[in-house]
């Protein structure tokens, strides 16, 4: 299915010839399916769809000329920045229009008050640098410094560098919005003038309906154009990079920065040992180490990685209790000696004991170390992350695990493995996520079965989930938390997207996808599911 | 899972199906490190990628052509030539992308262009007729044969024996005769003997071997080897990154072989001058008071690890057996030319902001020169405005390829800049 | 049925008034907002009471205007057609405190002294703002985004997962208190104020009641420090006071941290005693910045010296003129008796800080930056002084937000509480100054009263969207009309 000649051309008179495509060869270089996050999954095989012409605009006067164009010629969009969740950043209907915003990479920021304005184009590499040479940083997320930003901050934005910062939704400040029916936004201080620098109100916040907590809204309500995010104070002194690939990585200045690797004696000790830490008030990041993380660390391929994994066993893990804990002196070098001591008095207390740890940082602060999920088993999703406490977390992951064993095989064996979590806003919170890994080339079916499990065992334990709204069956989900906040959800909208152009059918996505894949239909038992769900685009 | 037999071998693009299809779209191959980013500004490696901006014009995308090929989907139209020949080929996906994942970027890509030969559709026209020169007349230029010696100094005396054979290259034999003859001055002043091929010496084949003619670059690695075995050289020696590249890697390649077992030794210049110094056999005299940037040409650098021949099996979790050797640019030669700039009294050395394996290519590899010199020269001009700003008067590299477009871009651009290959500023170093 | 025989099916008799004295008690405020009496006051005691209120008065088409305690200061619950008052006063029980994530549960009629009260006693505290008056809701504080003293915490605003009844009367859940079984049964711990979905809580924070009624909210606490020393830098010019705020809390020193003119300071000190407030307020100088540090749980001497040596070299480093001491002119242990007063409301219940200068106190209050912050003295000194106010008058209080990314700039006109004619005076003032302060980079993030229409005019197409979203929520307009832009 093709996009009219007559959009087409307004469009092309738009954004210039230059930035329009509709060649067959082009599009099939955004196919989606087999690759990337959730690679071969039974909803990026039933759900991608090549689009029918990407284009690529570069200013928000352009973008939101083309959602009305859009909304004109009844043509559904999805926007996407780097498309690294491939399976989500493809179309999922016929003749869509794909907006590249790569071209979108406007990036300044203001120092003195610790916030950068950010296009679309813009990924945390090139954020965190710039910040680091001005004393200050931001959280890059699990995902990689490759990921978009604004992608990043309205759909996840969770990393143990959120140990002082916690909740993503809250380091936003002046956003700017194209909604689906072509209406511009700006909330906060942007609302008034050109400084994006707060992003309360004024008075009810319009951000609260541009981003919940994860996933958002995935393109389905229209198209973020800039934001202001917070940055954060940090030390004064240069992380040098250095080393030659693979081997790059940052040296941390040894007076303000420390990572320190702690073992402690069982698992109850280490979330004590992040609860006290909390309490006290130190360091500036708190994770639990995986042990498949620490294999990866040490691998640059799946051979290393499996001759080292093969010999690691349920005894092994049961043992492996690692707290990675990250110390920066903001204030002074007197400051880091300060909670380094504090720190060893909590781990004296515990039993913890230091480990020798690299002065170096290859994997959190300005590098995409996320890559290296997928070195394992070529295929790797997180079936949750989300941010409650530390106990839930590790209850939460407990359960995964518990249930997990029943579809290992497919997954890849991981020794019984909790999932993984860390300490977020100084201990009032956790964030536990849990990765699971399978080879893309096998029967994938039993993976789908798997992460479909994993939201009903939410509901039967009342755990939180980050799926409210996309990347789960949004009818299964939404009538168990609010309850029904899936109907307010829709109502929102509806209101703003009569048309249903924004990325249909994000975001009950999930739900048709169910409905099409029969393996999925034994497993299909709530209330009102999707079905025979028609593509209003269609008619 | 089922075994898979595969090899590392271009001729069969079906040997990268996993890796094409197991890309993740992180665009590692399109970042630079990200641990050497710098911000928006030079923060990208591709060159295509950046000019033409469609996916298709990305290894990420090529890699998606190439699966519709392999399944089917997609032939080699107009558009997919385009798609794939807009690249130089220049290797900075291929090291992105194994920062953090184990996957081959480049062999496929050289797989595709070769597919794209074998199916009568590919390669450029220009790269034909190019094709043509060198069956015709043994170089690039399609200059008569005969001239191949020509740029040889009177009083420069080639060894009849010699453990070393200087492999001159089409480049410094017709278009850069002062390249050859520093070289050959350099290895007088280091009082090493050294032979020349004469007129057994063709073309190195990278403009076939590049543009996926494999056929025909393999003619011609037959040759040059089988001379250069006869002239019994252990090392042979040269002053051009792609004749490096093409004697140290893809001839092994093309012969199923690994670079240990072709006999002899390929040395760069820099490489082999860096030795001399750090012997004290040559010395720097003369104070050179400039500013100086170095450009890692790609065929020197990230593309130059030695060819490891390989063939197994992969199976469960995709683990190959017996392991697969990984080739990722980190042992390059990426210090002997800046140690040479260190050990020249009075240059100062500048990095750019892409260094070392990050380098932006010149532009001109790959075939993109000849088939699209528009992008050539905008790729090459993209490179000299990270130069402006480290404030270099001069850019030196290991490739007359390099020069040549650096110097087509300065002139068009306008910029005051002089454009060095290694062998002239050596030359000068060591006061001849 | 009518309405009446409706409200008292739910509530009760005894929790039911229609009596005009006390409707007049809710028809003004401590603020020079005018409204009217409402017509009904109820006081339910659950959720499920709310819900059928809203119910009922959705039927009815009559206005709900909740209020938390009988404490206000901003006009938004000074009815503006008539209507129900939901007073949730008596919703008042901390409904449970886990300590181990360091949050506490409570009910939107639990007032400041009752929570730093029963906190206190345990060892935590709650961030509060400013001296916050003692029978004023926690809740409300939080939910109309008052700016807390301390601006350490990097995670913002101490909100977590709340119940929340909308308009309609659904029954509903934010964060991650929305997950089932919470909190009897379920995994969640409700700590999470995000989602489910949308961040629905943005929907209700800075809404003046005009969106919904929160019926509980998680909030988090932290630790009393136990170890405090004060320091006060003492300036002429609040130009020379704006630079060494920033870089102290670039680098982190220090819990509270503000800067107040002297009037303020005098007024807090003496609380308002007329001698001593008058002597103090010409012994200090101008402007004061108060900076307390504190130890944390452990070693919190240590914490306290590292952080006094970093503040005294950054003043030899980088600041050699600054006057910083670790006591106040004309009044002894100044330090200490901060420290005291500002982690508690204010002692007096009787009589607000505020209302001891001269009776009255009008406040304009914006978000900006705190570079702008002579800038904006400027402004509203001369707009004053144009109309008569005397600058002597004026109280000015500049609260850092998150280590000074931007400023919560607050000045106080004291008024005499029966002089209508300079009650008249302020008003112009107020709304003048507001005006031109749009345009100069002040942020009203809270327009309260007047000065939503100049501040919802400006923000025009905000001003669109966000009525969109209210009739989502509130089609009839129920809630609270004629606040903000409704």
């Amino acid at each position: 299915m093709s996009i009219s000649e007559e959009a087409y051309r307004v469009m092309e008179d738009i954004v210039g010839a230059g930035y329009i495509s509709s060649d067959a060869v082009d599009m099939e270089a955004y196919r989606g399916g087999v690759e990337g996050y959730g690679a071969s999954m039974g909803f990026a095989k039933v759900m991608s769809r090549l689009p029918a012409a990407v284009i690529m605009p570069k200013t928000t006067e352009e973008v939101q000329k083309i959602v009305r164009v859009c909304n004109l010629f009844k043509i559904p969009f999805i926007p996407v920045s780097t498309m690294f969740w491939l399976a989500q950043s493809v179309p999922h209907v016929e003749g869509s229009l794909l907006i590249d915003l790569k071209r979108m990479d406007k990036l300044e920021i203001d120092e003195e008050h610790m916030y950068a304005l950010v296009e679309s184009g813009v990924i945390y590499s090139q954020l965190q640098e710039q910040a680091m040479r001005r004393g200050l940083y931001t959280t890059v997320p699990g995902g990689g410094s490759q990921v978009s930003v604004i992608a990043n901050m309205l759909d996840c934005g969770f990393s143990p560098l959120n140990f002082r910062n916690g909740f993503p939704s809250r380091r936003l400040l002046g956003i700017e919005w194209v909604l689906p029916d072509g209406e511009i936004l700006r909330t906060g201080s942007l609302a008034f003038s050109d400084d994006p620098f707060w992003g309360e109100g004024p008075g009810p916040e319009l951000r609260g309906i541009l981003r919940g907590n994860a996933p958002g809204w995935n393109g389905s309500f229209g198209i973020c154009t800039q934001m202001a995010i917070k940055l954060s104070p940090f030390q004064p002194e240069k992380l040098e990079p250095s080393g030659i690939s693979p081997h790059t990585t940052l040296q941390l200045p040894p007076k303000r920065m420390r990572w320190i690797n702690f073992t402690l004696p069982d698992r109850e000790a280490l979330i004590n040992a992040m609860y006290k830490i909390g309490e006290a008030e130190v360091s500036a990041a708190m994770t639990k180490v995986p042990i498949f993380f620490r294999v990866v660390a040490k691998s640059e391929s799946k051979e290393d990685f499996w001759e080292l994994w093969r010999k690691e066993s349920e005894e092994s893990l049961a043992k492996f209790h690692v707290l990675r804990v990250l110390l920066i002196g903001y204030t002074s070098e007197e400051q880091l000696d300060y909670e380094e001591r504090v720190l060893m008095d909590i781990m004296g207390e515990l039993g913890g004991e230091p480990r020798r740890t690299k002065p170096t940082d290859e994997s959190w602060f300005k590098n995409a170390d996320s890559a290296g999920m997928w070195l394992m088993a070529g295929g790797y999703i997180s079936v949750e992350y989300c941010l409650e406490t530390i106990e839930s977390a590790a209850q939460q992951g407990e359960d995964y695990a518990t249930l997990k064993k029943q579809y290992t095989p497919p997954l890849m064996a991981d020794y019984g493995d909790p999932g993984w979590f860390q300490s977020i806003e100084i201990g009032h919170g956790g964030y536990f996520e849990f990765l699971i890994f399978y080879d893309p080339r096998e029967d994938t079916n039993r993976v789908d079965h798997f992460y479909l499990e994993t939201a009903k065992l939410n509901i039967k334990k009342g755990h939180w989930t980050s799926f409210c709204g996309s990347s789960q069956p949004i009818r299964l989900i939404g009538p168990a938390y609010g309850p029904n906040f899936h109907l307010w959800m829709m109502k929102v909208k509806e209101t703003f997207d009569v048309n249903s152009l924004s990325n249909p059918p994000v975001p009950y996505e999930h739900d048709v996808f169910i409905d099409r894949a029969e393996w999925m239909h034994p497993l299909e038992d709530w209330k009102d599911p999707i079905k025979d769900w028609k593509d209003p685009n269609m008619e | 899972m089922k075994e898979e037999k595969i090899k590392l071998n271009v001729t069969e693009i079906e040997n990268f199906y996993y890796d094409i299809t197991r890309c993740i779209r992180c665009k590692g191959c399109k970042w630079v490190d990200h641990i050497y980013m710098p911000g928006v500004k030079f923060s990208t490696r591709c060159p295509s990628e950046k000019r033409y901006l469609f996916d298709s014009y990305s290894a990420y995308g090529r890699l998606k052509l190439a699966q519709a090929v392999i399944e089917g989907r997609l032939d080699f139209s107009e558009k997919m030539l385009d798609a794939i020949y807009k690249c130089q080929l220049c290797g900075a996906c291929d090291v992105g992308c194994k920062r953090n994942l184990d996957l081959e970027i480049e062999l496929p890509l050289e797989a595709l262009r070769i597919r794209a030969v074998e199916s009568g559709k590919g390669p450029m026209p220009q790269h034909k007729q190019i094709a043509g020169n060198i069956e015709e007349t043994h170089n690039r230029f399609d200059a008569p044969h005969g001239n191949r010696q020509k740029w040889l100094p009177a009083d420069v005396k080639p060894a009849r024996k010699a453990d070393i054979v200087y492999f001159v290259g089409c480049s410094a034999s017709y278009a850069h005769p002062e390249i050859a003859e520093a070289t050959a001055r350099i290895l007088n002043a280091a009082k090493s003997d050294f032979m020349l091929l004469g007129s057994e010496e063709w073309c190195c084949g990278y403009p076939l071997y590049i543009t996926g003619q494999i056929e025909a670059a393999k003619k011609n690695a037959q040759h040059n080897t089988e001379a250069i075995r006869k002239s019994g050289a252990g090392v042979v020696l040269v002053s051009c990154a792609e004749g490096y590249r093409m004697l140290k890697v893809n001839y092994p390649k093309m012969f199923n072989k690994s670079t240990t077992e072709m006999g002899f030794k390929v040395v760069h210049l820099t490489e082999y001058v860096d030795e001399l110094v750090k012997k004290g056999t040559l010395k720097f005299t003369k104070k050179m008071d400039l500013r100086v940037t170095y450009h890692d040409a790609c065929n020197l650098s990230r593309l130059s690890e030695p060819w490891i021949y390989w063939e197994g099996t992969r199976g469960e979790w995709g683990v190959t057996n017996p392991p697969m050797p990984r080739r990722r640019g980190t042992n390059g030669i990426y210090q002997q030319p800046r140690d040479i700039i260190k050990s020249i009294p009075g240059l100062e050395l500048v990095e750019m902001v892409r260094f070392r394996e990050n380098a932006w290519c010149c532009g001109a590899g790959g075939g993109v020169k000849e088939a699209f010199p528009d992008f050539a020269l905008w790729t090459a001009s993209e490179r000299l405005e990270e130069v402006k700003e480290t404030g270099a008067e001069i850019i030196v590299t290991g490739c007359p390829w390099c020069k040549d477009n650096f110097n087509d871009a300065v002139k068009k651009d306008d910029i005051n800049l002089k454009v060095y290959d290694f062998s002239e500023l050596i030359l000068q170093a060591i006061s001849l | 049925m009518n309405v009446k025989e409706g409200l008292i099916g739910i509530v009760g008799n005894e929790n039911f008034s229609d009596n005009p004295q006390e409707l007049t008690f809710y028809s003004h405020d401590s603020s020079l907002t005018r409204g009217c009496r409402p017509t009904y006051l109820i006081k339910p005691k659950s959720g499920q009471e709310i819900s059928k209120i809203m119910k009922l008065a959705n039927e009815s088409r009559i206005p709900v205007i909740p209020c938390s305690s009988r404490v206000h200061f901003y006009g938004n619950t000074v009815p503006k057609l008539g209507g129900i008052v939901v007073d949730l006063s008596g919703m008042n029980k901390i409904l449970d405190i886990d300590e181990r994530n360091r949050k506490v549960r409570i009910e939107p009629g639990v007032t400041w002294s009752q929570m730093v009260g029963e906190l206190g006693i345990m060892g935590y505290r709650v961030m509060t703002p400013l001296l916050p008056h003692p029978a004023r809701s926690v809740l409300t504080s939080y939910l109309e985004r008052e700016v807390p003293l301390v601006p350490v915490y990097e995670y913002g605003e101490p909100m977590g997962g709340a119940e929340v009844v909308w308009p309609n009367g659904d029954i509903f859940r934010t964060g991650s208190a929305s997950a089932p079984g919470y909190p009897e049964s379920a995994g969640s711990k409700g700590a999470n104020f995000e989602g489910p979905g949308l961040n629905f809580i943005y929907l209700i924070k800075g809404a003046q009641g005009t969106m919904g009624i929160v019926t509980w909210a998680n909030v988090k606490f932290e630790y009393l420090p136990k170890v405090n020393k004060t320091f006060f830098g003492l300036f002429d010019d609040l130009e020379k006071a704006v630079k060494p705020l920033y870089r102290i809390q670039r680098l982190k020193i220090g819990q509270e941290c503000f800067l107040m003119n002297n009037l303020n300071l005098a007024l807090i000190l003496t609380e308002g005693k007329k001698e001593e407030f008058e002597k103090l307020k010409m012994a200090l100088p101008p402007w004061i910045l108060v900076l307390i540090l504190s130890g944390l749980r452990r070693r919190p001497d240590e914490k306290i010296e590292l952080e006094e040596r970093a503040l005294m070299k950054l003043r030899s480093e980088e600041f050699r003129e600054m006057k910083i001491s670790t006591a106040l002119p004309g009044i002894p242990s100044a330090g200490m008796k901060l420290q005291d007063l500002l982690r508690k409301p204010w002692p007096n219940k009787e009589i607000y800080w505020k209302h001891l200068y001269r009776g009255g106190c009008e406040d304009l209050f914006f978000i900006g930056k705190a570079i702008d912050a002579p800038k904006f003295q400027e402004i509203v000194e001369k707009v004053a002084l144009k109309n008569g106010y005397p600058r002597e008058h004026l109280g000015c209080y500049l609260q850092p937000i998150e280590y000074a990314r931007a400023c919560h700039v607050e000045f106080n006109f004291y008024y005499e509480a029966d002089n209508i004619k300079e009650i008249e005076i302020i008003r112009r003032i107020k709304l003048e100054a507001a005006k031109i302060l749009l345009d100069q980079g002040a942020f009203f993030t809270r327009p309260y009263g007047d000065l939503a229409n100049p501040v919802y005019e400006k923000a025009a197409t905000y001003t669109a969207v966000l009525k969109r979203v209210k009739n989502i929520f509130d089609p009839n307009n129920i809630m609270n009309p004629g606040n903000l832009c409704f």
